[in-house]
């Protein structure tokens, strides 16, 4: 039986395209995401999800099985938690907390339909423009409205730091008006309380009539700090924004003992002084997104490759596209190749593009890794997974083949 | 005593037998076989030196100085200054083998006096570097009480200036010669031009001087920049034409040439800049006096560029080449017997020795140490700078 | 034998600093063990304890006179501690061998371009790991004045690094401006009127408690302060009218001002250091006087010389107050020690220089009590030089700001393969007089006494020099 690609008939899809519920995956090689790799491994999927899998697990009469050649190797779909692919970049330049970068997805439209081609099955996408400009969601590359697209939204807030005043402001201010709203919101309660106190005490029915304060009605929430409060709550979480390592101390400085979850996002500059406080971030096991670059040491010729540095230091290392065009993403594991040609540690380079991105975004509970119980996103190469000349031989998405052909 | 002395001397400065005998704690003659005498003594007469040893019995017609704590050097020589007076560069056309600095030159003027006071004694006067040849400059002294041309005139022409890269590319953009093909044959164009005529003896008033050159009579110095600049200047002047070539400048990343430069033996005169960060390439605050000396250059030689950096702080350029990394007796020798030798003028200036000049110049201490002032400027034995009578010009 | 004995912590700055700065960046994690012993050790838990630092054994220029031989400054917490021979130490002491070098305090600019990153708002915009940053530690300088801020040039952190804001006030008083001068005139003498009014109520006040306070309206409070010597003005002259005639203000309401720029100061010394006058001036500013005027004018290199004998404390700062490294070297902060020099060529004795570039700069500066020499009580901000810190080739080794070590030569790309150390850790090919650096230079360097700096600039006898 052929397993056709669905997108070669997009319209047909929910109602006509053989949906094979159940099958199996026999692969010589599994790269799993989370740092093992399973030999002679065996997938079971259904209804889209990975049931079961592991190493040469018997497989029941009568279920498809998908047999993959000696030399194939399977690795779980990527997630680029960071992009704004196919999107406008104009945004604001101050404080914005609470717009949604979900509510820019398309109403209609063929999902991501390149990135899945090249196996990209999820998206993180953050909101446009400097300052604090909002929250970003996580997508599937396939769908054809946001209802279909989205995983989670208010994934995590971004934040753009700074060594400059206005940035630093911007943090310090946003928990400043966490902290107003709830000072407001105490005295509403306190007030209500008393009312309802007296409205308690009172036995005269006539009085009493009056004095009802009814059920409580809390003030009316501040979008400005509502994000903020939900970083203290920690229901939500911080990207932040670095590009010197004088961002990094300024930002430390800006937070001061304000407690909450926060990642960063690095951007690698030619002449970057980063590597100043890579001790620093991995100490503090920071996760760390940057692009596959390697960098030169400024004033020099020399080579440095501060991903590794990074994940060496004690960072958990996010790897994304080195831009946000489709070409970006089709050089992404050749990129990531070449960090790891220059002594990236392969384990830590694969869930640099898998797992360590849906925990940033929030979403490895469904994928990031070929696990069971996770979405069965994964793509068959036909080598080694950063070798230039691999390619991919298909990419399943939530169960279905999305790209390729493969014999079941 | 000094003071008297010198009022003496200055009182009958024609008389050709006097005498004039210096004794300092430390006299360094820059001589090829690098002698210091300490403490040493020098005697001039009519203009040259006729002793130059350790101190020895003075006749009593003779006047003398004495300095026991003192360092006596020869005079400094700049073989890159444009103080000489104003008009640097007739920028009709791209070359201007014709062009003499000589009209330009104010002896005696207040930058040359500066210089003066601060050691520097011999210059190389010359046209700037707006056009590909800029015209031909004046080799004299820093001669500063009433100096006239004839006085301070070492020698005019000195030699030609060529401008080849950079600068000269700046010229308006419709001008022939913006590119470094177009400047290349311009040059190579009059250069050979001036070759033939010298050749067949034939006599062009615009090309006379161009021809001394080219026949290696007369020095060329040749501003450049940049490794690729420095090779193709060498290239063209030292191997194909074989000129009596000098390099000056060979800033930012010229030091890169320097092998090159050391294997076609072309002398490099370097300046006003002599530390290169950028085009280093591994970090590292360059001194590139110091590469251009390790690479075997023959005949190093610093400049000041004057008034890119003025003149009195020609001392500052040895003594930073060897804050980053040279020699400090090396630099000295690149302020005094290099340039000479580079330019031909070696029997008059650069060293203390017998029978030349009586260009010599008295220091409290190292000349290179910024601390240290001058007190006593002879030019062929005449004082032309005593700071106990001038004050402190510089 | 000359070596870092290194605590926990220090090992693990260098060891970062290294593998950094000078060596070559490793692939695949050849650094990997050590980093992660450092790691380990520094994560032990640590107790709130006293941080204890020492230079050992270096001949210590406290820049107050005293220059102690072979002695140690010790620091606690950041503070000297003690300055002296055969100190007790704890035994967590972090010590620096400077046996042959020269402690000196760390140098104070008293104007700076650059050096912070951003310039002013330091708390929030300083950049801790720029470049000019590190050059300027290279070059000695510890304190630097930018905007109107006072910064120290703390590696590496943000803690501490404002020291003093507001640090100047300016007054004008030019013949360029006839109405302003008129206008501050007039002010000093409302502000002069009022203190004698308000002396007077003070007296009277015991008798008659009614008494009403002299009114305020249209004096200007600033000038009451300054009439009150609470703070000192900044007048930025150059010319010998403008510098007599602020003398002569000076000295008629008694305040002591502060003359930025003082080019014709030589000129006017005597008035001036009767005014009580303190200087700003960069030795090597040259404005010759116009060839008409008949009277003494225009720059000269003996202005700090004339200036400071008439009793004019000066402070020296060169024309180019950032970094530069356009190749063109010796005039700008990184060469601050070079303008110094040059203010000794024009007969200032060494000694002023350096107090030029410390303690006069901190004082006017209003941070004397802090930083600007070696003194018990004082910052410990110091400079371990391989020479006298006054001659050209001298190169600052470390620098200490509060007590650690900010910057190291050899950490550090700029001048590591500069007469390395030597004990040099630097692999052969990183030094640029590989081979070349003759024996004699190193033991020279090794002595280190005074007359060493001046010995290094001769050549052998007879020998050939390098050329």
């Amino acid at each position: 039986m052929i397993l056709t690609p669905l997108l070669l008939a997009p319209l047909a899809l929910s109602a006509t395209a053989p949906r094979v519920d159940l099958f199996a995956i026999r692969a010589p090689r599994v790269e799993v995401g989370n740092g093992e790799t399973l030999h002679h491994a065996v997938i079971l999927i259904e209804g889209g999800k990975i049931v079961t899998i592991g190493e040469d697990l018997p497989i029941e009469r009568g279920i498809p099985v998908l047999e993959l050649d000696e030399e194939q190797v399977v690795i779980p779909g990527l997630v680029d938690a960071y992009s704004r692919y196919g999107m406008s970049s104009r945004g604001y330049s101050d404080s914005r907390p609470y717009l949604l970068a979900s509510a820019e997805l398309p109403e209609k439209g063929n999902g991501f339909k390149q990135l899945r081609e090249i196996g990209v099955t999820t998206l993180g996408i953050y909101p446009p423009g400097s300052g604090i400009p909002g929250q970003a969601v996580a997508v599937r590359t396939q769908g054809m409205s946001p209802e279909e697209l989205i995983l989670r939204d208010s994934c995590y807030l971004k934040i753009i730091a700074g060594a400059n005043r206005s940035a630093k402001a911007r943090i310090s201010d946003g928990f400043k008006k966490a902290d107003s709203w709830e000072e407001k919101e105490k005295k509403n309660r306190e007030k209500w309380e008393k009312a309802k106190e007296k409205f308690d005490k009172e036995k005269d029915a006539e009085k009493k009539k009056k004095l009802d304060p009814g059920p409580y009605k809390p003030i009316e929430p501040d979008r400005n700090a509502e994000a903020f409060r939900q970083l203290r709550a920690g229901t939500l979480k911080a990207l932040i924004s670095i590009s010197t390592a004088a961002d990094y101390l300024h930002l430390l400085d800006a937070i001061g003992d304000e407690e909450f979850q926060w990642d960063l996002r690095v951007g690698l500059t030619r002449n970057t002084d980063v590597f100043h406080v890579i001790d620093r971030i991995g100490e503090a096991g920071k996760r760390v997104i940057m692009e596959p670059e390697l960098t030169l040491h400024p004033g020099t010729r020399r080579q440095r490759n501060l991903p590794a540095e990074f994940a060496r230091a004690g960072a958990k290392l996010v790897l994304v596209p080195r831009g946000d065009s489709t070409q970006a993403f089709k050089d992404w594991r050749r990129n990531v190749g070449e960090i790891v040609a220059a002594g990236l540690d392969f384990q830590t380079a694969l869930s640099a593009m898998t797992l360590e991105g849906a925990r940033l975004l929030g979403v490895d509970d469904q994928v990031g890794s070929l696990e069971s119980g996770k979405a069965a996103n994964l793509i068959i190469l036909d080598g080694e997974p950063f070798e230039a000349t691999t390619k991919v031989v298909a990419v399943i998405l939530d169960g279905d083949l999305v790209y390729g052909e493969v014999d079941l | 005593m000094v003071m008297r002395l010198l009022l003496l001397l200055l009182a009958a400065p024609a008389f050709g037998g006097e005498r004039l005998v210096l004794r300092v704690g430390k006299l360094l003659t820059m001589s090829d076989a690098d002698t210091i005498y300490a403490p040493g003594m020098v005697v001039c007469e009519e203009g040259k030196l006729t002793y130059v040893g350790p101190p020895r019995e003075v006749s009593a017609d003779a006047t003398l100085l004495d300095y026991p704590d003192s360092w006596c050097a020869p005079g400094l020589v700049d073989l890159h200054t444009h103080i000489h007076g104003p008009g640097i560069n007739d920028m009709v056309r791209a070359v201007n083998p014709e062009l003499r600095a000589r009209p330009c030159v104010i002896p005696g003027n207040a930058a040359i006096r500066r210089g003066c006071a601060a050691g520097v004694t011999t210059l190389f006067g010359i046209p700037g570097s707006g056009t590909n040849m800029g015209g031909f400059g004046v080799l004299y002294k820093a001669r500063m009480r009433q100096p006239t041309y004839e006085t301070i005139v070492l020698r005019d022409p000195g030699g030609l200036k060529v401008a080849q890269d950079s600068n000269p590319q700046r010229r308006n953009a419709t001008d022939f010669g913006v590119t470094r093909a177009g400047q290349s044959w311009n040059i190579r164009d009059v250069a050979l031009r001036a070759k033939a005529a010298a050749a067949q003896g034939r006599r062009d008033p615009a090309l006379d001087e161009l021809s001394r050159v080219m026949t290696g009579d007369l020095p060329v110095l040749i501003h450049t920049a940049g490794s690729e600049g420095v090779v193709n200047t060498a290239r063209m002047w030292k191997v194909d034409f074989q000129t009596r070539c000098v390099v000056s400048h060979g800033s930012f990343d010229g030091w890169k040439a320097a092998p090159a430069l050391a294997r076609m033996g072309c002398p490099v005169n370097h300046g006003p800049r002599t530390v290169d960060y950028f085009a280093s390439h591994n970090g590292r605050i360059n001194g590139t006096s110091a590469e251009f000396v390790r690479a075997g250059v023959p005949l190093f030689s610093l400049n000041t560029d004057s008034g890119v950096v003025p003149e009195e702080e020609f001392f500052l350029q040895g003594a930073m080449s060897a804050r980053y990394g040279a020699d400090s007796y090396a630099m000295l020798k690149a302020m005094t017997a290099n340039p000479a030798k580079v330019f031909g003028i070696e029997h008059r200036v650069g060293s203390l020795e017998v029978g030349k000049d009586a260009d010599v110049v008295v220091w409290t201490g190292d000349p290179l140490d910024p601390r240290v002032h001058t007190r006593l400027v002879l030019i062929e034995g005449d004082v032309e700078f005593d700071r106990d009578e001038d004050g402190r010009l510089f | 034998m000359r070596t870092l004995i290194r605590t926990k912590a220090t090992l693990f700055l260098v060891l970062a600093a290294l593998t950094l700065g000078v060596l070559p960046v490793a692939h695949a994690g050849d650094d990997e063990p050590k980093e992660k012993a450092a790691e380990e050790e520094s994560s032990e838990p640590e107790e709130p304890q006293d941080k204890w630092f020492a230079v050992v054994d270096g001949d210590v220029y406290t820049g107050t006179g005293a220059v102690l031989r072979g002695a140690t400054v010790l620091c606690k917490n950041g503070v000297i501690e003690d300055i002296g021979y055969d100190l007790w130490m704890p035994e967590e002491t972090e010590t620096l061998d400077a046996r042959g070098y020269r402690v000196y305090p760390g140098l104070v600019a008293i104007n700076s371009s650059g050096l912070f990153g951003a310039g002013s708002d330091l708390p929030n915009t300083f950049n801790p790991f720029g470049q000019n940053l590190v050059l300027a530690l290279g070059s000695g300088i510890t304190t630097a004045l930018t905007g109107n801020e006072v910064g120290k040039l703390k590696y590496g952190t943000l803690e501490g690094v404002q020291v003093k804001t507001n640090v100047f006030r300016y007054l004008s008083f030019s013949k360029s401006s006839p109405a302003g001068k008129r206008s501050l005139r007039e002010k000093l003498a409302k502000a002069a009127k009022y203190r004698r009014a308000y002396a007077q109520y003070e007296i009277d006040k015991k008798k008659n408690k009614d008494l009403k306070e002299p009114s305020k309206k249209n004096v200007d409070s600033n000038l009451v302060s300054l009439l009150d010597g609470k703070w000192r003005p900044v007048f930025r002259a150059n010319e010998r009218t403008d510098l007599l005639e602020i003398a002569h203000l000076a000295q008629q309401y008694g305040f002591r001002p502060i003359i930025q720029g003082c080019r014709e100061g030589w000129t006017v010394a005597d008035e001036l250091g009767r005014a009580g006058a303190s200087a700003i001036i960069t030795p090597r500013d040259r404005r010759p006087k116009s060839e008409q005027l008949v009277r003494e004018g225009g720059s000269s290199i003996e202005n700090a010389a004339i200036l400071y004998r008439a009793g004019v404390s000066v402070a020296i700062i060169p024309g180019n107050v950032g970094i530069s490294l356009g190749g063109i070297v010796g005039r700008d902060l990184m060469h601050l020690t070079v303008e110094a020099a040059f203010a000794v060529r024009g007969g200032l004795s060494d000694e002023a220089a350096l107090a030029g570039l410390t303690i006069e700069p901190a004082r006017l500066m209003g941070i004397d009590h802090r930083v600007g020499s070696l003194e018990v009580g004082k910052d410990a901000d110091m400079i371990i030089t391989d020479g006298d810190i006054l001659h050209y080739k001298t190169f600052v080794q470390w620098t200490v700001i509060d007590g650690e070590i900010v910057y190291d030569k050899e950490a550090h790309l700029y001048f590591a393969h500069i007469r390395p150390r030597p004990d040099s850790s630097l692999a052969p090919e990183q030094r640029l007089d590989a081979g070349e650096n003759p024996p004699e230079e190193a033991a020279a360097a090794e002595g280190g006494d005074e007359e060493e700096s001046e010995e290094a600039s001769e050549p052998k006898e007879g020998g050939g020099g390098q050329g």
